[in-house]
């Protein structure tokens, strides 16, 4: 079956190195972690069929998540495990009708929201069951939590948003790639010469300065991400240090989950490019 | 000259107390009629609608899954079969958001009075016959303005299912619940499906304060009775054609 992935221009990568130390905080234990979904179990799904890694990367624009899947994918395989990636719009049944949607610009927010909604569900019950149940590492480049995020930065309330996605599974572990707005835009305009519409939030009239736009957009989302990190417990990185920095942090956090023992890893050279 | 303005029947039958009106923000009004196929319920609100057209009050009419926002994806998902009850929910969530953000909410603000075939409880019935959560369900529509009437259009379910079955060469499959699994007979699984649905419906009428309408009852009669009841509980003059300035 086609996925109908565009390549999308928004996806981080190229990250420049920063300079401080990638740095995680330890992941709180969580009330709610004794079960696999938020609330309601999806209809038909047994959970002692699902015996692979549900592992989500969050993070904004510009903070490298798709480097990091990239690499992460790689390193995973040569440690012999298979592994599905699934991503935002990239379901059969809706992806595409989002990607026209945003193109418009003419959608309203509650609208969009359900697209999304409907686009993950489509994911996770035809792609990523299955794939659990195959025993595969899931890799998600974003997840509910991103959705969640953009949906209450525009007024919808957090409730109402936890209520739809109690079905989603919880993942075993999720990073939040952590960068400063600021970063993420220089990040971003190096990559594609120009901001994108929604990731500077311009449907909202924050502000007529696109940088500006951008600034406040970003941060109102990282507060969202901040309430969301204590509420679901994120492993939280600094997207600002380097790739192979950040990409040490997350290989360790991740070998610990499936039980590898060596974290070492250099690159193929056809991802070498991304390894600086 | 504009038609004369129909005369409201004033109804002798009782109606059941419309539970605490609720203040609305806006000046418009929402009348809802709901059932399963082969009620009747779409004749009704056809001759409603026609009614209040013919006397020129300012008067919208939506029906459900009919926007063309998520045409293409229903499609796609019906044709192949890939919805689930989850994602066939979700979708025609979208779509009904599409709805209410662009055209029953702003209406609704702009005085109107909005007849709608089919509201959210069509979800609720049906989502629910095809195993969500009931609970999930309301949550996920609670961003819908109550109607201030949900006529509830109640058949038998053979008169129901044989008004359909009859006029129809073949039953769709997610229309006959065949997603479900319950029977590999069409004819027999819209049947049970339809009766999940309508033991669902008659659930709400107390919970929700559905007008409960005989669909057995002749056309005209019973269009009579549902004129009266709008009559009654609407104040039809706020829609009713300005004056000619002079």
């Amino acid at each position: 079956m086609k996925r109908n992935r565009k390549s999308a221009p928004s996806d981080g990568g190229n990250g420049k190195a920063g300079r401080r130390e990638a740095e995680h905080a330890t992941q709180a234990p969580h009330p709610e972690a004794l079960s696999r979904f938020y609330g309601l179990p999806l209809p038909g799904v047994k959970l002692e069929e699902l015996s692979g890694s549900l592992i989500v990367l969050e993070g904004s624009d510009g903070s490298g998540r798709s480097t990091q899947i990239a690499l992460l994918t790689e390193w995973l395989e040569s440690q012999g495990f298979a592994v599905q990636t699934m991503g935002l719009r990239r379901s059969f049944l809706v992806g595409q009708d989002i990607d026209g949607l945003l193109e418009e610009n003419a959608v309203t927010r509650m609208t969009l929201a359900l697209m999304y909604s409907t686009d993950f569900f489509d994911q996770l019950e035809r792609r990523i069951l299955p794939a659990l149940r195959s025993g595969l590492v899931v890799l998600a480049d974003r997840y509910i939590f991103t959705l969640i995020a953009r949906a209450a930065v525009r007024g919808i309330s957090r409730d109402y948003l936890h209520g739809i996605y109690e079905m989603a599974l919880r993942p075993d572990l999720t990073f939040w790639l952590n960068v400063r707005p600021e970063i993420a835009f220089d990040r971003e305009f190096k990559k594609a010469h120009s901001i994108s519409y929604w990731e500077s939030g311009r449907d909202m009239s924050l502000s007529n300065d696109l940088f500006q736009s951008f600034i406040r957009y970003q941060s109102m989302i990282k507060r969202e991400f901040e309430y969301l990190s204590n509420r679901h417990g994120f492993v939280e990185v600094d997207g600002e240090g380097s790739v192979s920095e950040v990409n040490r942090v997350l290989r360790k956090q991740i070998a610990a989950h499936l039980g590898i023992r060596g974290t070492q890893y250099h690159p193929s050279h056809a991802l070498s490019q991304l390894w600086r | 000259m504009a038609t004369a303005i129909p005369e409201i029947p004033t109804s002798s039958e009782p109606v059941p107390e419309k539970t605490a009106a609720a203040k609305r923000p806006y000046p418009g009004a929402l009348v809802v009629v709901e059932g399963i196929d082969g009620s009747g319920k779409s004749t009704q609100l056809y001759l409603l609608k026609r009614w209040l057209e013919i006397g020129g009050y300012r008067i919208h009419f939506t029906e459900w899954n009919s926007s063309p926002l998520v045409k293409s994806a229903t499609r796609r998902g019906k044709q192949r079969r890939l919805l689930t009850p989850v994602t066939f929910s979700l979708l025609h969530a979208a779509d009904f958001a599409d709805r209410c953000e662009r055209q029953i909410l702003p209406l609704l603000h702009g005085g109107y009075l909005v007849l709608a075939d089919r509201y959210i409880y069509t979800a609720f019935a049906r989502d629910a016959a095809r195993g969500c959560s009931p609970r999930w369900l309301r949550n996920l529509y609670s961003f819908a303005p109550t109607p201030d009437i949900t006529f509830y259009f109640r058949a038998p379910l053979d008169v129901a299912v044989n008004r359909i079955v009859a006029g129809r060469p073949k039953l769709k499959y997610y229309e006959a619940g065949m997603d479900l699994g319950i029977s590999l007979d069409r004819a027999e699984s819209f049947r049970i499906f339809q009766e999940r649905i309508l033991n669902n419906y008659d659930q709400m009428v107390e919970t929700d304060g559905f007008v409960l309408m005989d669909g057995t009852v002749r056309v005209n009669k019973l269009q009579k009775l549902m004129r009266g009841i709008v009559g009654e509980r609407i104040k039809l003059e706020q829609f009713a054609p300005k004056k000619k300035k002079e």
